[in-house]
């Protein structure tokens, strides 16, 4: 009996990495972001757009890869004040979508942090491992999101097909 | 006939017979039994030859304690040194003795018994000695160890390691145990309750005992229940908590779990508080022949009768120190087996055991000092516990109780402190140093009615007797049944001078093995004691190591095998490359890549050849993906890249590059990459593909520990970009060819420089830099559009006669021009200077990272190792890498060595790369590589043999 499990290996998404302080972020990008996460290791959303709060003066924006020329231009990491950095990082991840009555059975097995619902809420995002590999982690209501860095993606595959089956 | 199975009683289901083999030979028994019980059932006494005397044994322990009988299991069960007390009993089971041939009532190798004389303890270090050791290695060898690995991995099913995460992780689902997980299930905490036992209850299954006068299994049954329905407990059995850790990480082993297809589950669980509930393993007693078949743990001899309905003698004679004996008599008396006596150290027995045992004879005061019998006890002898004559008293069983341990092993391996406590008798655990506990048993209490409330049970009353010792006494007094090691052995140990109980382990090997002297440990340490006249808490315990049982490394690889045992990354063209003939390995921060790309019938060298002349005389292509990308930013960044980089960057025009070196600490070479300057606040670095996480990490520390006021942004872009490497002569006819947008003239875009724009449609980056020494041009896009950017450049390029290019022929086009290579020319020693690369350390820059280093070494005046090109004398001589050079190739220390030798397509012969003892003094010396059956004379050279000026990568 394999886990009920259904894992998708999700096309590219438009991705921006934003560092330096919020309030500097905030008033170069406007509108164009959602509302700043509440705390660290949350995100927020807005019009498909979300936000992740990763790392001190760190975050990630993600949008649908329709929006990321949109996002490119609104965003303008080019021109960008000195003190924060904007850098398109699109390419670099590939994300994996883990749904099923067993998620958290193949979760268990790909990553060593705690995701009981008590812990890891519904708008949880972290940088934790996932099969020994750096991966940012997400909750979703019907599942996880795993992205790893890009060039991992047909391992990781390979990994997600053995915990399941 | 399961002639020792009794009619009625046990927890196995008598309506569903299983048959099995053991040493060929076809039994029988039930659902519920395990291996050993089973072969006691069928009246199978002998079942396994000692390690090194191979000596017969049977059965002794009826858990994980068990030292005697190990088995080798085939077919879809394949595993060896099992022990027998552990197999789950299933239909079809084939099962086999190990260590000994053709049967452990048989055996060849039995003849060593003659020879124990030469086998004393040490035996190993006293005869491997130089010079004639070899020539009995192989034998001593073939007679050593136990069960050979199996052939080959289980036919079906995978092993699973997960994670977890509790409040509490209780280790034992015995009375303590189960109240504990109870309890804090019901305070609404995550609980992990593992237990190693088929079913819960401990020790509870084996003895009939009472709670609030009803059977003991009754409360058990509806504690289980009640933690079953709750949905904060996760409770296992057949899980052997083995390993705890540090911050509280416990390793859990689930054999067989409730889910088809996996074999074994490996769970390591993060917990809040740790509670060990291991509850006690019952010790040997020591004396002659007490290794015998048929001597067993009295506790064993109890869980037998209850627990599987086996009696495993007729004419049972007890020998114990404490009142847990007496507990066994009765049942086996209640049960209809003869017990002959009852043999008890101590000189008065509390009323209440006496009174258990009403109309069985008694022997205060006296010992077991010898066992009668070869394969199977026929009488023991009791004597008197302060000397004198003994009798001899006939019986097929002995059952003696030595006390109590409790299995404190979790405790020690959290770093726990144990003390020796005397009344008990044992260690039991004292400080904790991580968040645990330990109740019931473990903790030290030994009776039920001390671990819960209602619970009825006779004091425990213990008398400790290390070891028995009446003169006149006779046979091996084993202290290590599984090492075979004995009293004497240990007394050896003392007198060659291993006076600690670790070296004392080590030098006897006892303790060591699969059981970890479970059953004997205390035995050795009371030996010591005895013998040095010293308090067993002064001896000490040796020290706890996981696992507390056997794992296997399967459970803790869990989906770590075949294709995913090691990480691997692929580029966006690997299927390209693969469709392509590519011969493809790993090379370097687990990037998979090319090596070289054959035609049919074409060897490496043929297909390297090929590759290196279209570059060196047409076109040529690589994917350069795998290098490290950084993108820094910030108003720090200038003064950061000069502290990082020996040379200056911070000097810079936007749109230019600059190659660097970059220092560790110490003045060694860490990294060599190319630094572009985007704009006035934005950089973007590149490094060797193997050092691009440590460069990283490099960049991080430094920023995080030394300069963390400085405003340095770094984001990791390695997988942003992805880039066709052009070089060779026509490469800049291929680029146009493609279609650009960016003025390729060296006017326009002169070497060391970038420029954004489109390449054959797709958003690009053009960055002149070059590996190979040839006209070169980085084509960088994204990955999105690697794979079709691919196709276009080798479309583009068949004109030209574009050929890919694999690491192989990178390596020799890098070797003609004296490119060094992280691994070959650095290799942990070399500075800037041994490489001629002195024009890379800045004059001018009061410090940069490793400067000091470099120039106090440089200022001690030693000889250093230089770089040098070296011909070999004979054009077509090849030598291998790391080759030694010697001084006149003669037998002496060492001046050098060959970091790489190639075959040159444009020199038309082979050339390499040296570090050479004050190379850079000796152009157009002969030197010799120094072989093992050969000296090869070389001249040495400047290490560059194609474009010495470099006027072809600037052109």
């Amino acid at each position: 009996m394999s886990y009920d499990v259904t894992t998708q290996r999700c096309g590219l998404a438009a991705l921006f990495d934003l560092k330096g302080s919020r309030e500097t972020i905030q008033n170069w990008a406007g509108d164009v972001l959602p509302p700043f996460p509440d705390g660290p290791n949350t995100r927020s959303e807005k019009n498909e757009t979300e936000l992740f709060h990763i790392g001190r003066d760190h975050w990630i924006v993600r949008s649908p890869l329709s929006q990321e020329d949109t996002l490119e231009s609104r965003l303008n990491p080019a021109d960008c004040p000195p003190d924060i950095s904007i850098v398109r990082i699109s390419d670099t991840l590939t994300f994996f979508r883990v749904t099923g009555r067993d998620t958290l059975d193949v979760m268990a097995v790909a990553c060593p942090l705690d995701l009981h619902d008590s812990v890891f809420g519904p708008d949880a995002v972290t940088h934790t491992e996932a099969f020994g590999l750096k991966a940012l982690v997400l909750r979703y209501a019907d599942g996880f999101e795993i992205a790893v860095e890009q060039s991992f993606g047909d391992m990781i595959e390979d990994y997600l097909i053995r915990a399941i089956s | 006939m399961q002639r020792n199975r009794r009619a009625e009683g046990g927890r196995i289901d008598r309506s569903r017979p299983l048959r099995f083999t053991f040493n060929g030979k076809p039994y029988e028994g039930y659902q519920g039994d395990n291996l050993a019980s089973a072969l006691l059932a069928n009246g199978v006494r002998v079942t396994a030859r000692s390690f090194k005397y191979h000596r017969p044994r049977g059965i002794v322990g009826h858990g994980p304690e068990e030292p005697s009988t190990l088995v080798e299991l085939d077919g879809e069960d394949a595993s060896g040194n099992r022990p027998a007390t552990t197999v789950p009993l299933c239909d079809g089971l084939s099962a086999r003795s190990v260590n000994c041939w053709p049967s452990p009532g048989f055996d060849l190798g039995g003849v060593n018994q003659l020879f124990s004389g030469l086998l004393p303890v040490g035996f190993y270090y006293k005869t491997f000695k130089w010079p004639g050791w070899h020539l009995f290695e192989p034998a001593i060898r073939k007679a050593a160890g136990l069960a050979a690995a199996p052939a080959s991995p289980p036919a079906s099913g995978h092993f699973e390691a997960r994670h977890a995460h509790a409040d509490v992780l209780v280790a034992g689902a015995g009375p303590a145990g189960l109240q504990a997980a109870l309890k804090a299930g019901r305070a609404g905490k995550r609980v992990f309750l593992a237990d190693e036992g088929t079913e819960a209850g401990g020790s509870l299954l084996n003895r009939a005992l009472t709670i609030d006068g009803k059977p003991a299994m009754d409360w058990v049954s509806g504690t289980v229940a009640e933690l079953d329905a709750l949905e904060n407990v996760t409770r296992l059995q057949n899980a052997t908590v083995w390993a705890y850790r540090e911050h509280n990480l416990v390793m859990v082993n689930e054999c067989d779990p409730d889910r088809d297809g996996i074999l074994e589950r490996s769970w390591r669980v993060r917990a809040g508080e740790v509670v060990i509930a291991t509850g006690t393993t019952e010790r040997s007693m020591v004396f002659g022949n007490n290794d015998r078949p048929g001597v067993m743990l009295a506790s064993s001899v109890q869980a037998y009768l209850n627990r599987w309905g086996v009696v495993p003698g007729q004419r049972v004679v007890l020998f114990t120190n404490n009142n847990s004996a007496y507990a066994v008599a009765a049942d086996l008396a209640a049960a209809g087996v003869s017990v002959s006596a009852i043999l008890d150290s101590r000189r008065t027995v509390a009323p209440e055991a006496l009174d258990l045992v009403a109309g069985l004879t008694v022997h205060l005061a006296t010992v077991v000092s010898e066992v009668r019998g070869h394969k199977g006890v026929r009488a023991v002898k009791a004597a008197p516990a302060t000397g004198g004559a003994g009798t001899w008293i006939e019986c097929d069983l002995l059952a003696h109780s030595g006390g109590w341990n409790p299995n404190v092993h979790l405790w020690s391996q959290s770093r726990g402190a144990l003390r020796f406590d005397d009344d008990l008798a044992a260690f039991v655990p004292d400080q904790p140093v991580q968040a645990c506990r330990a109740v019931g048993a473990a903790a030290g209490d030994l009776s039920l009615d001390r671990i819960i409330e209602g619970g009825a049970d006779l004091a425990y009353g213990i008398e400790p007797l290390w070891r028995v010792d009446v003169p006149g006494q006779r046979g091996m007094a084993f202290l290590d049944i599984q090492n075979d090691v004995t009293v004497s052995d240990v007394h050896l140990a003392l007198r060659e001078g291993y006076s600690n109980v670790e070296h004392v382990k080590r030098y006897t090997t006892a303790g060591m093995g699969i059981d970890q002297g479970k059953t004997g440990n205390i035995n050795i340490i009371g030996t010591v004691a005895m013998q040095q006249g010293v308090p067993l808490q002064d001896v000490g315990t040796t020290t706890f190591r996981s696992p507390y049982t056997p794992v296997s490394f399967g459970a803790i690889g869990g989906l770590r095998e075949e294709t995913v045992l090691f990480p691997y990354r692929h580029t966006p063209v690997t299927r390209w490359n693969k469709d392509n003939g590519a011969v493809m390995y790993e090379a370097g921060a687990r990037w998979q890549r090319p090596g070289y790309f054959p035609k049919p019938g074409e060897g490496l060298q043929e297909a390297v050849n090929r590759e290196c002349r279209a570059v060196r005389e047409g076109v040529g292509v690589y994917d350069g993906s795998p290098l490290g990308t950084f993108e820094l930013k910030g108003r720090d960044v200038p003064k950061f890249l000069d502290f990082i980089y020996a040379n200056i960057m911070s000097s810079l025009h936007p749109g230019n590059g600059r190659y660097g070196l970059m220092l560790s600490d110490d003045g060694l070479i860490l990294d060599d990459g190319v630094v572009l300057r985007l704009d006035a606040h934005r950089w973007l670095l590149s490094t060797s593909t193997g050092h691009a996480d440590a460069v990283n990490q490099h960049m991080e520390k430094l920023l995080q520990t030394e300069f963390p006021d400085w405003q340095v942004m770094i984001t990791t872009v390695t997988s942003q970009w992805n880039n066709a490497t052009i070089c060779g002569p026509r490469s800049r006819d291929v680029i146009r060819a493609l279609g650009t947008d960016i003025d390729l003239s060296p006017e326009a875009l002169p070497f060391m420089s970038f420029c954004d724009g489109t390449v054959a449609g797709f958003p690009a980056r053009i960055v002149r830099v070059s590996f190979t020494g040839e006209l070169s041009y980085e084509v960088n896009v994204a990955p999105r559009h690697m794979a079709a950017m691919w196709d276009k450049v080798m479309e583009a390029g068949a004109p030209f006669g574009i050929l890919p290019v694999g690491s192989e022929s990178s390596h020799v086009l890098r070797v003609e021009k004296g490119f060094l290579s992280l691994g070959h020319e650095v290799d942990g020693t070399v500075d800037a200077y041994d490489l001629g690369m002195g024009w890379a350390m800045s004059k001018k820059k009061a410090d940069y990272t490793g400067k000091r280093s470099v120039m106090l070494r440089r200022a001690s005046g030693r000889v250093r190792r230089e770089l040098v090109g070296i011909l070999p004398v004979d054009p077509d001589r090849q030598i291998p890498e790391g080759a030694p050079l010697t001084p006149g190739g003669r037998k002496e220390a060492t001046e050098g060595l060959v970091t790489a030798c190639v075959w040159s397509v444009v020199n038309n012969r082979w050339v390499g790369l040296a570090l050479l003892e004050n190379g850079h003094s000796r152009h157009g010396e002969i030197a010799h590589v120094r072989m093992k059956d050969d000296v090869i004379p070389i001249t040495i050279t400047k290490p560059v043999f194609h474009d010495p000026e470099g006027k072809l990568m600037r052109s």
